[in-house]
């Protein structure tokens, strides 16, 4: 129960912070944000503790709290799942919430405390989410998180975040109905909204599918999977840094949370063809997140992209462990599980490492535009070393943390092409060609990015005149960069721990070995063996031969010569003379033409903007007759009313949003009859 | 199949001594190649030595930097090394078993070769250089172009014997009777077709002529920085071609831990270098050029016998 506490003090802790930010008014504001940075990060801790002994092998632990209302118990859970939930979000959280301290800065004075309320708000919402068992909680949370995000996104009130915005909203809503569709099935198949009743449903599995395609598309349209990825690479970007790496490392993970808990957790994984489903969408997402990536030049939509890309590897990771489930096979499904949820991990860290660095970036040039930065290595070299150690992880370079989790992917495909199933075999040989193919290009990706941002000469005056970030922003993004070291070194000790997690979700995976010793091994003791300790220690000791060449042929040589421009074919150099984001990766672009029309085919956001410009104009057609008849008599009394009214508006946004909440508790308070039950 | 595990202290003796004897000999035989080229040039040429000599001659010479260039361009020639040292140290080039398994996954070579990748075309753009630049564009291009090639040729194999550590898979496919001959075979054809790419050969590189664009990111190099570039690309030719001597000629090994054993592999995988290096140089010298954008219709071709062997693997011959 110690974990409730300390996850209840956490909660709190973030909704203080979001109060204090909205009620210190404009002059306080460096106040209020060195207040709500603070709390943040000691709520974020808390969570940390609060997620450790679950995950660490004690039992899953419920509680309940009197609930308002009589049809929906308020139930708590933590289970391994969602302590690995709370886990990230924790982790990630600790790190922004230190980085906002100096990043906030600037924004004072343009609403640095909406953005503090919106951001715990945020939050608090999404621990509150991963914890709730029960469905109308859960779709509370799950709204507010899209809520906060959606001002998080619209927060710099440019025509663009606006759009980004719209499309944003509109698409987490359609994902939102559909994921009520189908807890509403599965309340009329239990009569109970409580997850414990949905956890032992009887659906018929024609109903059962419908049930997971439902979740799997609704929670895939937060997650971003291609197809429903379209505003991600808008609204991510569009949002402050701080937010974009809470977004992007945190957010779209509840996607693939969702898409666990309802396909695994509820209704068992026991179709084959769900599994093949997540993988398929999985890989194509990889392939195509990456290959957008490669032609953007704006880095902030680049890391947005690659989102997108490695949302695929998660669930290839996710597909591969529900495949094993159905087929009854618990070193497949613990394996690819683990995979997956160590990708979740490990894509958190890097990925707000990333955001957070491109935030320190743009804190100091003002522009997201690639092609004007250059050569921030030698200006900005603590936020480039962090930088640097995100873009090699990202690119699942051994010995740092990506390499572990897409190994224990490429092993579980291995296992999975193994069992001698025609479409087993098809499935896995095709996944892991697109994970390598992803890999190759992401690396390319992060060369590009790092090459043209960090690397070279600068490209603009913005760029020559930049200095490193703040110390608290240098921490923020050190601190992920360190845990991205930690995760791969440490991982013969981190994988069986969330292995523990893998097989809560899998019958006898607890059996399963993954690492002894220094040692990862991928269930069969026989199939392959990795230890990135030992090669992170070899590269070290290797460096003695490179050592031993230079001083043994040393001779009476002159010192190293840092000078003089580089060679430019026999032209004067001149400074516009380097790679910029477009040519470094046009051959390819080239190459790959077709993929790239794809974008618009596969985006279904196209289609669903057509339909709704349709309706609106339907809507506005008929609309004249509702007014004369119905509307006018009623907006002259409402007119009427709003006179009354005025006297409580004092057109000040802070006193809407405190109504806002106070309505919202007193909603909560009066326990009234919805006709459920 | 015995379990793996980490490896003992005489094994990894062994790894270390015949990851040094490859780092000695790569200059050997990429003095070899040059020797061939001249021969078909109807040159005098070089003589075989000569790399060596080239490489004892920069080591002594001054290193200089472009003002542009920062901490990549400085440890970029040092991780080449390492990290082609590494995958060295895991190839069971003499012993059936890889004498370094922790290293010896290929899963783990491949992204061993993403790391040298990586710094190889970062260091060009680092040194600020338009050439070096498109040099490491063109560079992760053709990695993209021919990784999936090597995955599904290697993964094809792994599947066959059920594991994907090079040891094993060497051991396995040393063992007859062979369990899928004809899918090993054109799986073997599709990756010896990546190895020649990688190993930097025409019609897609040419790895001598400093001008050439793949070689781009080694422009700004000189003095001792140039001479570990070098060392680390000779030593990536030789590992890329013993990943495929394990892999796909798994014969000629030591079966015991004799010092007559393995002096007899020795000789044994000296004459298999010797032959591959010979038929890349006579391949390469034989062919033209094609224009770089096209090289993907032909990197397609080698895709497509990757798949092809995989369609063998299924069905089961």
């Amino acid at each position: 129960m110690f974990s409730f506490t300390l996850l209840f003090s956490s909660i709190s802790l973030y909704v203080v912070a979001a109060i204090m930010s909205l009620l210190l008014s404009a002059k306080k504001e460096s106040i209020g944000i060195a207040i709500s940075g603070v709390l943040a990060t000691i709520g974020g801790i808390l969570g940390v503790c609060a997620s450790l002994p679950v995950l660490f092998g004690a039992d899953a632990m419920n509680y309940q709290i009197s609930s308002p209302f009589y049809f929906a118990d308020c139930i708590l859970r933590l289970d391994p799942l969602s302590s690995l939930m709370v886990f990230i979000i924790s982790l990630i959280v600790i790190a922004c919430s230190i980085y906002s301290l100096a990043y906030m800065q600037e924004y004072k004075g343009k609403g640095a405390w909406a953005m503090g309320f919106f951001m715990n708000t945020f939050i608090a919402s999404m621990v509150a989410l991963v914890i709730s068992d029960n469905a109308f909680y859960f779709i509370i949370f799950f709204e507010m998180m899209s809520l906060a995000s959606y001002f998080l996104v619209v927060f710099e009130q440019k025509e663009a975040s606006i759009r980004a915005g719209l499309q944003y909203f509109l698409i987490a809503h359609a994902g939102s109905v559909l994921i009520m569709i189908a807890f509403f099935i599965l309340y009329r198949a239990t009569g109970s909204l409580n997850f414990q009743d949905f956890r032992a449903a009887h659906l018929s599995p024609a109903m059962e599918s419908v049930v997971f395609l439902l979740a799997f598309f609704g929670f895939g349209a937060k997650a971003g999977i291609i197809s429903l990825h379209s505003w991600l690479p808008l609204a991510h970007p569009a949002a402050p840094s701080n937010a974009s790496a809470l977004m992007s490392g945190v957010m779209v993970k509840i996607g693939v949370f969702g898409i666990i808990k309802v396909g695994i957790d509820f209704l068992g994984a026991d179709t084959a063809w769900w599994g093949y489903l997540v993988l398929a969408f999985g890989a194509v997402s990889s392939v195509l997140g990456v290959l957008y990536a490669l032609a953007e030049h704006d880095i902030k939509r680049l890391l947005a992209y690659h989102t997108v890309e490695n949302i695929g590897i998660i669930l290839m990771g996710v597909g591969v462990g529900m495949v094993g489930i159905a087929t009854h096979h618990p070193v497949l499904a613990t394996i690819g599980l683990l995979g997956g949820l160590y990708h979740m991990l490990n894509h958190a860290v890097f990925k707000g490492l990333l955001f957070l660095g491109a935030g320190s970036v743009i804190f100091r040039i003002h522009t997201k535009d690639m092609d004007k930065m250059g050569g921030l290595g030698k200006l900005m070299p603590y936020t480039a070393i962090a930088f640097l150690i995100g873009t090699m992880a990202i690119s699942a370079l051994p010995p740092l943390n990506g390499f572990v989790s897409e190994w224990f992917i490429y092993q579980s495909l291995l296992t999975m092409g193994r069992q001698g199933d025609l479409m087993m075999s098809l499935g896995s040989i095709v996944a892991v060609v697109m994970l390598a193919l992803t890999g190759a290009l992401a690396c390319m990706c992060f060369v590009k990015v790092y090459g043209v941002c960090f690397s070279g000469a600068p490209k603009s005056k913005a760029s020559s005149n930049a200095t490193e970030a703040p110390i608290a922003m240098v921490i923020g993004t050190s601190l992920l960069a360190l845990m991205c070291i930690v995760l791969g070194i440490g991982s013969p000790w981190i994988a069986p721990v969330i292995k523990g997690v893998a097989a809560s979700l899998v019958h006898g995976g607890q059996a399963v070995t993954v690492a002894h010793g220094l040692a990862l091994v991928p269930g069969i003791a026989h199939q392959a063996i990795l230890s990135e300790p030992i090669i992170a220690i070899s590269l070290l000791l290797l460096l003695l031969i490179p050592f031993a060449l230079v001083t043994l042929f040393k001779g009476q040589k002159m010192k190293r010569r840092h000078s003089n421009d580089p060679w430019a074919c026999g032209y004067a150099y001149e400074e516009r003379m380097t790679v910029d984001a477009g040519s470094f990766t046009h051959t390819l672009r080239s190459m790959y033409a077709p993929l790239y029309t794809l974008r618009d085919k596969l985006n279904l956001a196209i289609p669903f903007t057509w339909i709704l410009i349709k309706t609106t104009s339907f809507a506005a057609r008929i609309e004249p007759c509702f007014d004369d008849y119905i509307f006018m008599p009623i907006a002259r009394t409402t007119q009427s009313l709003s006179r009354i009214v005025q006297r409580m508006q004092f057109g000040d946004f802070r006193w809407y949003c405190l109504y806002m909440v106070i309505a919202l508790v007193i909603l909560l308070l009066i326990p009234f009859d919805l006709g459920v039950k | 199949m015995q379990g793996l595990e980490i490896p003992s202290i005489g094994m990894i003796t062994l790894a270390i001594i015949q990851a040094l004897i490859m780092l000695a000999l790569a200059p050997l035989f990429t003095g070899l190649s040059r020797v061939i080229r001249a021969k078909m040039h109807s040159r005098q040429g070089p003589g075989v030595l000569q790399d060596y000599r080239d490489l004892y001659k920069l080591l002594r010479r001054q290193d200089v930097a472009p003002s542009p260039s920062g901490m990549i361009f400085s440890i970029t020639p040092w991780v080449l090394i390492i990290t082609m040292a590494l995958v060295a140290m895991a190839m069971p080039a003499v012993t059936n078993q890889s004498p370094f398994p922790i290293a010896g996954d290929v899963i783990t070579d491949i992204y061993l070769f993403a790391i040298f990748r990586f710094f190889f075309a970062l260091s060009g753009l680092d040194s600020g250089s338009v050439f070096a630049g498109l040099g490491s564009s063109r560079e992760l291009t053709l990695g993209v172009l021919v990784e999936p090639t090597l995955i599904l040729s290697v993964f094809t194999v792994a599947l066959i014997t059920g594991s994907s550590d090079l040891g094993h898979i060497s051991t396995t496919l040393a063992t007859l009777p062979w369990i899928a001959p004809v899918a090993t075979v054109v799986a073997g054809a599709a990756c010896a077709f990546v190895i020649f790419i990688e190993m930097g050969k025409l019609p897609f590189d040419v790895a001598e002529a400093e001008q050439e664009l793949q070689e781009g990111p080694m422009t700004e190099y000189s003095g001792s920085g140039l001479a570990l570039m070098k060392i680390g690309l000779g030593l990536k030719q030789m590992v890329v071609v013993q990943l495929f001597l394990a892999i796909f000629i798994p014969f000629g090994k030591a079966e015991t831990l004799t010092i007559s054993a393995l002096l007899i592999a020795t000789i044994w995988l000296l004459v298999k270098l010797f032959v591959c290096f010979s038929i890349a140089s006579v391949l390469e010298n034989s062919m033209a050029r094609v224009r770089y954008v096209q090289t993907h219709e032909l990197t397609w071709v080698g895709f497509g016998i990757a798949v092809l062997g995989f369609l063998f693997y299924l069905t089961g011959l």
